[in-house]
């Protein structure tokens, strides 16, 4: 395994939020899945919501 | 939707022997990356996925990679052998493999899996060090930036 300041600087570099790593690292298994189960939930919405924007809307009906 | 990790439970409640990996193994090592889905390594024996389908029945699972999205609850039929499955259920998507790439197959993984105790079960993880290796034997761009993620986690382990 390499040196640890070596892999800490790779992921910075990388673009790596190490603070969010530090504030994971400090909770229980069972708070990091539901951190992440409410991380997940936002994505999903997001992606409907994203989904719904890019519908086209159909084109109303032409009136004589 | 229901929560991934209810998918565990059943597993274990089912009398699977499985072990944790990917993404939601990431989560558990204190990675960041949100994922959608969840990734075991299991033999996949006939006994097996009969206690995937008793895990899996009213969940409505399906082969979501096949055409007609077949029942999980009846394809494979008794006595066919899968080498991985690649199943949407109720609760979300779930793969189950039968060996991880690097590393090899389940008691390869358990040699080295961390036990923890998640939501009143049992459950074996990936060490970090396998999902490591596991991410960097991928290649894909974000697999390898993953695998910075975790080695940045197994850095700060030391240090602590």
């Amino acid at each position: 395994m390499e040196q640890p300041d070596n892999a800490l600087e790779k992921a910075r570099r990388a673009g790596i939020d190490l603070d969010l790593l530090d504030s994971n690292l400090a909770l229980t298994y069972e708070q990091r899945v539901l951190r992440h189960e409410s991380a997940l939930e936002l994505v999903l919405a997001l992606r409907e919501a994203g989904a719904v924007y890019e519908t086209p809307t159909p084109a109303a009906p032409e009136i004589r | 939707m229901k929560p991934l990790h209810l998918l565990l439970q059943r597993f274990a409640d089912a009398g699977l022997e499985f072990v944790v990996v990917g993404g939601f193994a990431g989560v558990l090592h204190g990675s960041s990356y949100v994922t959608d889905d969840l990734d075991i390594c299991a033999v996949l024996s006939g006994e097996n996925i009969e206690k995937l389908r008793t895990a899996l029945a009213d969940l409505h699972p399906v082969h979501r990679i096949t055409h007609k999205k077949l029942s999980f609850l009846e394809h494979p039929p008794a006595g066919q052998q899968v080498a991985n499955l690649y199943l949407e259920t109720d609760a979300g998507v779930v793969d189950v493999l039968s060996s991880i790439l690097g590393l090899g197959g389940f008691e390869a993984l358990r040699r080295n899996a961390m036990e923890i105790s998640l939501f009143g079960r049992r459950c074996r993880v990936i060490s970090l060090e396998d999902l490591i290796k596991a991410k960097e034997a991928m290649g894909r761009e974000k697999d390898i930036l993953t695998a910075k993620e975790l080695r940045a986690i197994a850095a700060k382990r030391k240090q602590s």
